[in-house]
């Protein structure tokens, strides 16, 4: 008989508890999980409403699009596809399906998916649907045989082939059975129909995602990954650290502060690279004292690019109104930078030659590069005796504003990514007047801009293509609609146990898991 | 005693429905458009509209309030706006895990706190004294997600004894969903592996949060029996030549109890609002970052939801501490 003593009893509890709390988790090494360190969350899986990095990431791992996005710059390579032609005109595609393709039911990705998934795309009108919005209608896809697709545009657009990787098939019998009275909406929030590698092994809302490989996928070769988790953790300095410890072998919203920290450190490789983002400090080109082009341009000289710049982190300033190394981009082009006595030229010639108006800028509250930006232009305009009243705000509050000239202040704090790799991605959003009305392009419009858009969008000649869009971007850096201001870096970082990680400036973010490998 | 009880659940209910309005009428007329942020910046003014309507937000505000209030009744605690997902089932999520880490917080805090400021006044203007002030100075004043990221470094960093965050290891199943609890659903499941890795992932943020907690206590528990060794009943008990030990914990420990208490039941509430810079430093998925995140996108359904949770646990821990005080001390009698 054992004689257990009080005392004898705790000591045994503890040593049995001390044990167990030094003995470590499980190695993940052994199944080869990828693990990203992640702020923010997947809300709703659904291939057609779902938008962000993060739920791009789990779409472009567990659904196929015609075709993906490879290198820098980004170029469509063969995914669904393995082939295609266009028509001299620009306005017919013709796409091969590989007919090895299969969703994760087993049944096959047909010419009758893809045109199932265009139209609930458009049908939806959420997510990407505004990639294809009057360039495909519901007649547009029709299906050749089983393997065959052919995509007849309703009007000519060039980088057409640029936002199909953002355009996912489903397989139709399986949201066809979870249709419900809202299309498969409700299914297609928490359930996958695709077919990619990947699908969802565990979901906790909040706080993790799991995808594991899928068996006997229809594509073969890729990394040796067996699985990956996306972590959400909220705070950058968590995700560093977790890096740096090797519980990420990714962090993708990495500070610069972060990036300095974690320089030269062993087993971390920082990625810095310039990307198609943009941040900017729209006009109100139709309402108020703005509405006067000389202002604007007394303004543009005013700010001073280089605190912009300074307290821009890891960023380079913008030369007009498309990102650096976007096809078409004008490196050349002659642009406002700081010159006080310009500055002072054009205010005089302006409605406003002593100032003394008071004018008003909207940031998103929480965003501290955007207030310190604020700021900088508060300063700056003091020297043309012009008051700044800065205004932090959610998010869903400036979009409201945009709606109206009158609602829209002075100046609005605008972030803007390339959801692709062309340069109509940024022209036609931010700059053509039928967005007016919205956050992109609130109040801007100019005839000749306009046609010029979508005279380059049509263009199949590249060296035409380019010399539109040149004339484009000096016809905007005239009229002035925006304070050109820094294009950021992307900033992530990964053990170097990642192998096979190439970075491409669209969606950098939201990784590929298939070519991926873990030492 | 049991109509004291009773007395008090009833009078829960009128508080809990105040609060329900108050939360309700604060979260709708606060400026801002949430349905304008959830159906997107390229949604057109027709399908905002319909969005409202599907989320009912085109009704008149008393029949909202209403139509709320009686989902409440039946379960329904309504949608989150971005996620579409059931307020109720997210709080069967979130709460046990912000739950757990507060009863842990509080349950070290008490566990270490009431020894401490009992030693401090047996041992007063003596070492031990001194150092439980200081500490318990040093604990108050350290913000929080400051001393996690501190222990972050030192623990997990330096000496890499325990995981930086998270509730459980990433590449592993955690045990089979009962309580939500993890230490509890662990051991109902017979895994003490399992038990002991909670264990591991609790220790750094339940640290980092009681220590605010621990130092009031501490604080408190000293001032109280400092107060208590001077009365005039003790000083009899020592002259009839009771032990010190009894003296101490069978008649000054209860009554130095009362004004300690006030506090343990005031700051389970105050943690439980407050937990959001530790959830956020250490990863922990709990009501804190629920909140938050609802309430930066004014998806108001959770805000209510998580609003009404906090106030409810707040009002029974308080219900809870007021019965102790009768156990506690045969002067206060309710009946």
């Amino acid at each position: 008989m054992i004689n257990l003593t009080r005392r004898s009893a705790i000591a045994a509890g503890t040593a049995s508890l001390a044990s167990m709390v030094l003995g470590g988790p499980v190695d993940a090494q052994s199944r080869k999980i990828l693990i990203i360190a992640s702020s923010q969350d997947i809300p709703n899986f659904d291939p057609h409403i779902a938008t962000g990095y993060s739920a791009s990431m789990l779409l472009r791992n567990t659904y196929d699009s015609l075709v993906r996005v490879e290198g820098n710059p980004p170029n469509p390579v063969p995914h669904l596809a393995t082939s295609w032609t266009v028509s001299p005109d620009g306005t017919e595609y013709v796409f091969k399906l590989d007919p090895a393709a299969k969703f994760h039911d087993g049944s096959s990705v047909t010419a009758e998916a893809v045109q199932y998934s265009f139209n609930r795309l458009l049908r939806l009108n959420q997510g990407n649907a505004w990639m294809i919005q009057g360039i495909v209608d519901e007649k547009s896809v029709q299906p050749v045989d089983a393997q065959t697709v052919r995509i007849k545009l309703v009007k000519p657009f060039v980088a057409f082939l640029q936002v199909l990787p953002w355009v996912w098939v489903v397989n139709p019998k399986d949201v066809e059975a979870n249709k419900g009275s809202d299309n498969g909406q409700t299914y297609l929030r928490s359930n996958l129909a695709g077919s990619g590698a990947f699908r969802v092994r565990r979901a906790e809302p909040g706080n993790l995602y799991e995808l594991e490989r899928v068996a006997n996928a229809w594509k073969q070769g890729g990394g040796n990954l067996t699985g990956a988790i996306w972590k959400i953790t909220r705070e950058t300095a968590t995700q560093r650290l977790m890096l740096q410890r090797g519980e990420a072998h990714i962090a993708v919203d990495l500070t610069s502060e972060d990036m300095d920290a974690i320089k030269d450190r062993p087993n971390v490789v920082s990625v810095i690279e310039p990307e198609y983002r943009t941040f900017s400090i729209k006009l109100n080109t139709k309402h108020g004292p703005l509405a006067d082009v000389n202002l604007r341009k007394a303004i543009a000289y005013a700010f001073n690019y280089q605190s912009l710049l300074d307290s821009g982190g890891y960023a380079k300033l913008m030369t007009g109104p498309l990102p650096d190394g976007i096809f078409g981009h004008d490196p050349s082009l002659q642009v406002y930078r700081t010159d006080l006595a310009k500055a002072k030229e054009y205010l005089a010639k302006s409605k406003y030659p002593n100032g003394g108006i008071k004018l008003s800028i909207a940031h998103v509250s929480g965003l501290e590069q955007q207030r310190r930006w604020s700021l900088v232009l508060l300063d700056n305009l003091k020297q043309l005796n012009i008051e700044l009243d800065v205004k932090p705000m959610i998010w869903p509050d400036m979009v409201a504003l945009t709606r109206s000239p009158e609602a829209m202040p002075d100046f609005f704090c605008v972030y803007q990514t390339a959801n692709y790799g062309d340069p109509d991605n940024i022209a036609f959003a931010a700059y053509h007047s039928s967005r007016n009305g919205n956050w992109q392009n609130p109040v801007y419009a100019n005839p000749k801009v306009d046609d010029l858009i979508m005279r380059a969008r049509a263009e199949t000649d590249e060296e035409k293509r380019k010399a539109l869009y040149g004339e484009f971007q000096r016809i905007v850096v005239d009229d002035t609609p925006d304070i050109f201001g820094v294009i950021e870096k992307r900033k992530l970082a990964l053990r170097s146990d990642v192998q096979n990680f190439r970075f491409t400036p669209v969606a950098s973010n939201a990784i590929e898991l298939f070519p991926l490998s873990l030492r | 005693m049991l109509t004291y009880i009773l007395r008090r659940i009833v009078l829960i209910i009128p508080v809990l429905i105040g609060l329900s309005l108050l939360v309700f009428a604060i979260a709708r007329l606060l400026p801002g458009d949430p349905i304008q942020l959830a159906a997107g910046p390229n949604a057109s003014p027709a399908e905002i509209a319909d969005l409202a309507r599907e989320f009912g937000l085109d009704k008149p505000l008393p029949v909202q309030y209403w139509n709320y209030v009686t989902g409440l009744v039946t379960g329904d605690w309504g949608q989150s706006i971005f996620t579409r997902r059931a307020v109720a089932e997210d709080l069967k999520v979130y709460l046990p895990a912000t739950l757990e880490l507060v009863f842990t917080a509080m349950f070290l805090a008490i566990l270490i706190g009431i020894p401490a400021g009992l030693t401090a006044a047996v041992y007063r203007n003596r070492w031990p004294d001194y150092m439980s002030r200081v500490v318990s100075l040093g604990a108050i004043s350290m913000p929080r997600f400051f001393l996690g990221l501190l222990l972050q470094i030192g623990f997990a960093m330096w000496l890499g004894w325990l995981p930086l965050g998270g509730r459980f290891p990433l590449t592993e199943d955690p045990p089979a969903f009962v309580t939500g609890f993890l230490t509890i659903d662990s051991l109902i499941s017979g895994d003490l592996r399992a038990f002991g890795i909670t264990l591991q992932y609790l220790a750094l943020p339940a640290f980092a949060m009681c220590l605010s907690p621990l130092a009031t206590i501490t604080r408190m528990m000293r001032a109280s029996t400092i107060e208590i060794l001077q009365q005039d009943y003790v000083l009899t008990e020592r002259a009839l030549g009771l032990s010190s030990r009894l003296i101490l914990f069978k008649y000054v420990l209860r009554n130095a109890m009362s004004a300690t208490l006030t506090v343990i039941g005031l700051y389970v509430g105050w943690l439980l609002g407050g937990t959001v810079l530790v959830e956020t430093v250490f990863d922990w998925p709990g009501l804190g970052l629920y909140a938050t995140k609802a309430i930066v996108t004014q998806d108001f359904m959770p805000v209510i939801g998580v609003t009404i949770v906090i106030g409810g646990i707040f009002i029974i821990s308080n219900l809870i501490v007021d019965l102790l005080y009768g156990i506690l001390n045969p002067k206060v009698r309710y009946e």
